[in-house]
């Protein structure tokens, strides 16, 4: 188990460094060229060839691309992600403005999410062919079908134009949330039900399952005890890489709820080629991914003792 | 008795009321009859808009709105009249061909910090511009105060264009004490302190801007506000800011100034004044257009671009908008200079299919395929395109649609990769010839079009002060780009503001200052929201 563990935290160096180079690379994978952009940014109008050169020495964007990529990371593992070409502000601090919102509807979403995919899943598979089972796949066909920013405007014609129950945007307190979270969650916990159905059912038609029926176990232990746990390594795998949703998957429902979050900023950034930013958020929402499935390989080791022993 | 139907919408009712646990005080929809007294206003006025005020700056300062309530220009342009009005500045003085122009200031206008607007903040401001923004730079050369109330503006070139530049929302005059170190044209900038009629108070970045009345401004015009706190919440979806304003969370909605984005929905403004709203509308001299890449085959042809501009029919283009915009048989709307004139000499685009298709067939263009490109975000302009392609087939061209995101757009645009583009011309009113600037002068990077001809014309417009004189270049410019189908003009934009029952607001307060000068962008230092 230890080699296991060793070698899995070993892994990630390598997929960090390959992270962080891509990410850097877009600076130059863009097409166009970063100087006479930033040029046309400060001056406003078509920049001259040699106030483009001038940029250019200034960002040190004329010396070779190693060397950058190791100014540019040195600074990077310090939490310096250089400053925003269009705000003037530092990367970090515009990040930092915007992390909040976006934690926050993503973490909630993703807990209420789980939770009912969970519940769906398993009532669906448990009951298969039943009514119930139509009923889950049929909200589970709804989610994934039914765009989200469409969604959203329905909810808000529900329930903040018609019922006056709830806000129609913005970001302040729990009302705020509940709507941005509902619209995302529906189309969010709508895979993982149909996800955590088909490994459950899968996990049910096992022999050592039928072995359980046989020996006159209840269904109750037999689902929870011994089918659940061991569809649960693909349901945990599949849940975790659902994490890059922190930063990218929520912008439909960002813009609908005019929420501050991440996933508008990249976007707004990828427009305004502010690079910077787009380098940084790249490489965060990359090294993100990285720690998780870390702790997910890790948890592997709790859940199926075949890792632990080395099977 | 319920029916099993009432049943089922209580039970749904009541379950999404306890599952929610949160129920919002419903505001009472009160009738002028049932109003007790119609001159008590609420404290606050809460506006949703598309865009973010950046109240703490950018690379192009402010934005448009804080602009325009927060900051005043030392002129004012009024589009009708083609004439420069004095703000800030009481009148003014043009030496060297317009190289230098001294400006006379406005006794007792103050800023919203009580410290009055001397001639040291118009120098301020001007060498802060220069130092920090792009339009500055372009333009000034530095500044001298000649006393407490004049100030000399030593601009980089010479020509009328200065002193319309005046008028353009970046050339607004802000306290020295808006950088820091305090009244440094180097300085960062901090906070907009002006002498408009709101001053800011709060902002949050992508969330909300707010603002209070400016008591000086108010003073100055004898009006009394009557709100205490103008809350401006950023709403970027265009729907969500509609149903925000049905649900009664925010007072008003309102285009960004800027025109062209972030507006109301045209097809929203009919169903929202039927049901009840007020619906303000401006047209503005900015139109909308086909612009093409004539640089290159095969739009460098005269000839095809006569025939693109016969095949499209205007009046469908609007139907678009659900009529709400005009459609543009001129270059700019008739309110602008020389536009009438030149209508009179003929100056008008038709909608001539067959003598569109007889071009094409005669000179050999049957079948030929064009690309057109669109940016995604703009959906209205997809439409546009979209019809524009069926009117082409209907003349025998092809187009080939490419829908794009706003990054590959641009660097497709940039790049001169694309035959057909929709595009802008003008602005509102102050814009009129800053755009006639960026679009039609030659070598300029947003350009629409430029021949010798036009070109020649345009800084002869840009030159002139004698109005009768740059009218006469102007509806010349108008034929010039006429006979050469330089652009192909679809539609005029419209600037709208729609508010709830309860606001109290007229169009001319909307659209005026108090003192009478025309505005093109809405105003809200008028409104108020009924007790």
């Amino acid at each position: 188990m230890k080699k296991y563990l060793i070698r899995r935290i070993l892994q990630i160096f390598p997929t960090l460094f390959g992270v962080s180079l891509l990410s850097f690379s877009l600076l130059y994978l863009f097409p166009g060229d970063p100087a006479e952009f930033v040029a046309q940014i400060r001056y406003g109008v078509e920049p001259s060839p040699q106030v483009v050169e001038e940029v250019r020495r200034e960002l040190g964007l004329d010396k070779p691309f190693l060397v950058n990529y190791f100014h540019w990371l040195s600074h990077v593992i310090r939490g310096d992600f250089g400053v925003s070409w269009t705000e003037g502000e530092p990367v970090s601090k515009l990040i930092m403005q915007r992390l909040p919102a976006s934690a926050e509807l993503f973490f909630t979403t993703f807990a209420i999410s789980i939770a009912f995919a969970m519940i769906l899943g398993i009532v669906s598979a448990v009951h298969k062919d039943r009514a119930i089972d139509h009923f889950c796949r049929i909200f589970s066909l709804l989610g994934i079908s039914i765009p989200s920013f469409w969604l959203g405007l329905i909810l808000i014609w529900i329930f903040s134009v018609r019922l006056h129950l709830l806000p129609a945007f913005g970001y302040d307190g729990l009302k705020h949330l509940i709507l941005p979270v509902l619209t995302w969650s529906f189309s969010f916990m709508a895979i993982k039900t149909r996800f955590v159905r088909s490994c459950l059912l899968e996990a049910l038609s096992q022999d050592y399952v039928i072995v359980a029926k046989a020996k006159g176990l209840k269904e109750r232990v037999i689902v929870f005890r011994h089918a659940l746990r061991n569809a649960l390594i693909p349901i945990i795998t599949y849940f975790s890489l659902s994490i890059h949703h922190l930063i990218i998957g929520s912008v439909m429902v960002e813009v609908v709820f005019s929420w501050p979050g991440l996933g508008s900023l990249l976007v707004e950034s990828v427009f305004r080629r502010d690079y910077p930013v787009v380098q940084a958020l790249v490489l965060i929402s990359g090294v993100v991914f990285v720690f998780v499935n870390l702790i997910v390989d890790l948890l592997y080791v709790v859940i199926d003792p075949r890792v632990r022993f080395g099977d | 008795m319920l029916t099993r139907r009432e049943f089922v919408k209580l039970v749904a009712l009541g379950s999404a009321t306890l599952l929610l646990g949160c129920i919002r005080n419903v505001k009472p929809v009160q009738t002028p009859a049932e109003t007790a007294t119609p001159t008590e206003y609420r404290t606050e006025f809460v506006l949703g808009y598309g865009r973010d005020h950046r109240l703490k700056g950018g690379k192009w300062g402010i934005g448009f709105f804080p602009k325009i309530h927060v900051l005043e220009r030392l002129v004012e342009y009024d589009l009708k009249k083609d004439e420069f009005i004095p703000c800030l500045a009481k009148r003014w003085e043009v030496e060297k061909n317009g190289k230098i122009i001294t400006f006379e200031l406005n006794r007792g206008i103050k800023f919203s910090d009580g410290t009055e607007l001397k001639a040291d903040a118009v120098k301020f401001t001007v060498e802060w511009l220069a130092n920090n923004h792009p339009l500055g730079q372009e333009t000034f050369e530095g500044a001298d105060v000649v006393d407490d109330y004049t100030v000399s503006i030593r601009y980089k070139d010479e020509g009328f264009f200065n002193l319309a530049k005046m008028a353009e929302f970046h050339m607004s005059i802000m306290s020295p004490k808006s950088v820091k170190p305090e009244g440094d044209p180097k300085g960062n900038f901090v906070w907009p302190i002006g002498s408009g009629c709101f001053k800011a108070v709060d902002y949050k970045e992508e969330q909300y801007a707010v603002y209070e009345p400016n008591p000086y401004w108010y003073d100055r015009f004898g009006l009394k506000p009557k709100f205490k706190r103008f809350v401006v919440k950023f709403i970027k979806d265009e729907d969500t800011r509609v149903m925000a304003l049905k649900g009664g969370q925010v007072d008003a909605i309102s285009d960004f100034i800027h025109g062209g984005s972030d507006y109301t929905p045209r097809n929203q403004l009919s169903v929202l004044r039927s049901m009840g709203f007020n619906v303000f509308k401006r047209n503005i001299p900015l139109t909308w257009i086909i612009a093409f890449n004539y640089r290159k085959e095969p739009f460098n042809d005269v000839k095809l671009r006569k025939a693109v501009d016969l095949a499209i029919n205007r009046y469908e283009v609007v139907k678009i908008f659900d009529n709400q915009v005009l459609p543009a048989n001129t270059l700019f709307i008739e309110d602008a200079p020389g536009v009438k004139e030149a209508k009179a000499q003929g100056v008008i685009y038709e909608f001539k299919p067959d003598e569109a298709k007889s071009i094409v067939e005669e000179n050999g263009y049957e079948g030929l395929s064009v690309d057109m490109i669109v940016d995604k975000n703009q959906s209205d302009q997809i439409l546009v395109a979209q019809l524009i392609q069926q009117k082409l087939a209907d003349i025998g061209l092809k187009v080939k649609l490419e829908v794009l995101e706003s990054g590959a757009y641009r660097q497709r645009r940039d790049a001169g990769e694309y035959d057909m583009r929709l595009y802008y011309i003008g602005g509102t009113d102050r814009r009129f010839y800053l755009r006639m600037f960026w679009r039609f002068y030659p070598g300029q990077k947003w350009s629409a079009y430029v021949s010798d001809r036009t070109g020649e014309l345009c800084k002869k417009i840009l030159k002139e002060f004698d109005e009768e004189k740059r009218k006469k270049y102007l509806v010349e410019f108008y034929k010039a780009i006429h006979d050469e189908h330089g652009v192909v003009p679809l539609y005029f934009d419209i600037m709208t503001a729609v508010t709830a029952k309860d606001v109290v607001a007229d169009y001319y307060h909307m659209f005026h200052y108090p003192n009478g000068i025309p505005f093109g962008e809405p105003l809200f230092y008028y409104v108020g929201v009924r007790a």
